[in-house]
């Protein structure tokens, strides 16, 4: 190595920097495994790209792969922001997959507008509610959330086996393999090709067109408040853009498949709730750094006696964030079947509960970066496949790489020493706390 | 069913039991042989898993089952070695570390499965399982013979290992270190303890007695390795050894409490046909939760558990 000392990176860039290079380190030891058994490292890493990004449809669904991944690893990060490990995000994304689809398949005569805000509203409240059952063991009796979380992903698992299973009352009587019944038209969450015979109702463009146009009116409201003086010229301008915004969308959405790509592709199953994930993102962002109730999350997660003298309650905020953190974990469950899966199988585990947490630490707990490590995460998984059946190379060993992205993201000693990156001062933060505290 | 019935399916249930609660309480020594050291150990599950497969690869290589044990507990060391390098020296979060280690299970024993084993007939010995030992004279005594006295040799050693550990714990220099470290490592150091050797060993220790929880699964219940066939047995080890305050009879008996749903529901679901049997699955689960949240007492963990320690 040239340098003896290193070079001091920036705060931003050893924040992104290290990262990536624990994957692209992970990447290559990944790589000796494949080959230590047979396997051709290159072939099965092209095949993960191909399978991942090669073809547009390809490349959608690594969308479809990644959204639970953005909504279950900011579920984690949550936690992580109140000093809280939330194992159990498997378990409440499978409870928020029973409780919306339950609404959707009943309820047949509601409209949407009203059948798809309940269905998801609860998912999220059925993910809330198991979370926050573990955030109230934390805080009132100290039973740690380890535990207690991956025993209510068991539980949880148990129960949607019997809901679902060979004599469950959420089966359906008409199918062969034990399955509910498909959810009710009125509550999907439309894949985008689904979206052009949608939009071709003009009420549903109105009202669309009136959802986006307001929202394009406060923000830019918000927008001009520190540029422009006046209150009068600060409304007139917005108003006017908000209802140009508004027109053109009553106008484009009828078009949608003019721009053809996952609008037209029949086979395409990207959904709206991958775009839901990204504002989602925004949404938890802003709920962290701009509202009370994310200032005392941190400050409980910080340091809880200093928080508890501040006379901010303790058990409250276990609740509040283990339960938010649910809330995104049900909101994930109930996106995969109102978009992608529109009914619910028996099922055996998805595996999503160990990746999420990986997902969370590599992008250090930050809204922003779960975007793009919940990204890598999916393009994996989407990958793997074509992977395994280029190489030979079974899938597992995406396991196995992930497993040393979460080693190298937390011991970033490694990553360092490897790359001559200097330490950055004051930066130690204590993520877990042992049993009794 | 009446109470005659029930009586005589009593010393079923208890020895069923007993089976179930080995891995939970081999997997609770695990965690009081590294936690009494300070060291959080959530990767018994991972390790137990890797030990299950490793086991059954083994066995199958060399066509003998107890090489296959052995082969199973050192894979279970090995992670245990890896778990002490990352939270002992390189002071990672050792929960995390643990997370890590257990995702990597998964992957590595999918991996080996697809691999090696999801195959149609693989040579394995006749039978794939340790046989049950009889101890001569104790296993006529009425009830407690068929409980304890005709049992496979992974109990035995279970059983042993309860008393070897309290023991070494209590009544030996090691343990005395070992407690010291745990609860108060600058103390420990100032007498010259090597904190970090006695970390290194406990943790490894504790790996190699999880491996021994991991074979149990393939080699000493089933016969062969299956995918995730822990099943959340490490985690409510942890449990176990929260509930038996740390201690290795403490363990032993919460262990066996988390065993008995699952006893009952295969003694007692022939005369129960319509309860559906996923209510007693999860049964051991709810009871762990019910267990955790203190209703049986607080204990206090070693001071300095989860603590990784910086020498001065």
């Amino acid at each position: 190595m040239p340098e003896k000392q290193g070079w001091a990176w920036g705060d931003w860039l050893e924040n992104v920097a290290v990262p990536i290079l624990a994957v692209i380190t992970a990447l290559l030891v990944g790589a000796v495994v494949i080959w230590s058994v047979g396997g051709n490292p290159l072939v099965a890493y092209k095949g993960m790209l191909d399978g991942a990004f090669l073809k547009k449809r390809a490349f959608t669904e690594t969308l479809v792969a990644t959204t639970p991944y953005i909504f279950l690893g900011l579920a984690v990060a949550f936690g992580f922001k109140c000093g809280l490990f939330n194992i159990g995000a498997e378990g409440q994304f499978y409870m928020g997959e029973l409780a919306a689809v339950w609404v959707a398949y009943n309820f047949q005569t509601w409209p949407a507008y009203i059948h798809l805000p309940a269905a998801m509203l609860a998912g999220i409240i059925a993910g809330a509610f198991w979370s926050a059952i573990a955030g109230y063991l934390r805080g009132a009796f100290g039973a740690h959330e380890v535990i207690t979380t991956i025993m209510l992903n068991y539980i949880a698992i148990y129960l949607a086996a019997f809901l679902v299973g060979m004599k469950g009352p959420m089966r359906d009587p008409r199918a062969s393999v034990p399955q509910t019944r498909p959810i009710a038209n009125s509550a999907i969450l439309p894949r985008l090709n689904e979206l052009p015979a949608i939009m071709q109702h003009p009420a549903v463009r109105v009202g669309w067109a009136i959802v986006f146009a307001v929202s394009v009116y406060f923000l830019l409201k918000w927008w001009f408040a520190k540029r422009v003086t006046s209150i009068r010229r600060k409304q007139a301008y917005s108003g006017i853009i908000a209802l140009l915004v508004g027109v053109a969308l009553f106008i484009g959405l009828a078009h949608l498949t003019a721009l053809g790509g996952p609008f037209t592709d029949p086979a395409d199953r990207l959904h709206l709730g991958f775009f839901l994930a990204l504002l989602t993102s925004v949404f938890v962002w802003w709920l962290l750094n701009k509202t009370t109730i994310g200032f005392e999350v941190r400050t409980v997660g910080a340091n809880p006696d200093a928080a508890e003298y501040a006379g901010i309650s303790i058990i409250r905020n276990f609740v509040i964030a283990m339960g938010i953190s649910g809330a995104l974990s049900g909101l994930a469950g109930a996106v995969e079947v109102l978009g992608l899966q529109r009914m619910l199988k028996s099922f055996f585990s998805a595996g999503y509960g160990f990746d999420s947490i990986a997902v969370a630490l590599l992008a250090k707990n930050d809204p922003f970066g779960i975007i793009a490590s919940g990204f890598l995460f999916g393009a994996m998984r989407n990958g793997a496949d074509l992977m395994e059946l280029r190489s030979g190379v079974s899938k597992y060993v995406i396991g196995v790489v992930q497993a040393l992205v979460l080693l190298f993201v937390a011991a970033p000693v490694i990553i360092r020493w490897l790359y001559r990156i200097k330490e950055r001062r004051g930066e130690k933060i204590v993520i877990t706390r042992g049993w009794g505290k | 069913m009446d109470f005659a019935t029930f009586m005589g399916l009593l010393p079923s249930i208890l020895s069923s039991a007993l089976r179930i609660s080995t891995p939970i309480a081999l997997a609770a020594y695990s965690g009081v042989l590294c936690e009494r050291a300070a060291v959080i150990n959530i990767a018994i599950e991972g390790m137990m898993l890797v030990a299950a497969m490793v086991g059954d690869l083994v066995m199958i290589y060399t066509g003998s089952i107890w090489i296959g044990v052995l082969g199973g507990v050192l894979s279970g060391g090995l992670l245990g070695l890896v778990h002490a390098v990352f939270s002992v020296s390189l002071k990672t979060d050792q929960i995390i570390s643990g997370t890590a280690i257990n995702i990597f299970a998964g992957g590595v024993t999918g991996f080996a499965y697809r691999r090696f084993l999801a195959m149609p007939s693989i040579p394995r010995p006749n039978p794939s399982t340790l046989q049950p030992i009889h101890i001569p004279y104790l296993d006529k005594i009425p009830v407690l013979g068929n409980v304890l006295f005709q049992s496979r040799p992974i109990l035995y050693m279970m059983l042993i290992l309860t008393f070897l550990i309290h023991y070494m714990l209590f009544y030996s220099p090691w343990g005395l270190r070992t407690r010291a470290v745990g609860e108060h490592p600058e103390a420990a150091d100032t007498l010259g303890i090597n904190v970090y050797k006695m970390r290194y060993i406990n943790v490894i220790l504790g790996g190699l007695v999880a491996g021994l929880g991991g074979v149990w699964f393939s080699l000493e219940q089933v016969g062969h390795f299956d995918m995730l066939m822990t099943n959340g047995k490490g985690f409510i080890g942890l449990a176990a050894m929260i509930f038996g305050k740390w201690t290795p009879f403490g363990s032993l008996l919460a262990a066996f409490i988390f065993g008995l749903p699952e006893a009952i529901q295969i003694n007692l679901s022939f005369y129960f046909p319509n309860i559906p049997y996923q209510f007693l699955s999860m049964s051991p689960y709810i009871l762990t939760i019910i267990v955790l949240t203190g209703v049986v007492g607080k204990a206090l963990p070693p001071a300095a558990d989860g603590q990784p320690y910086e020498k001065g």
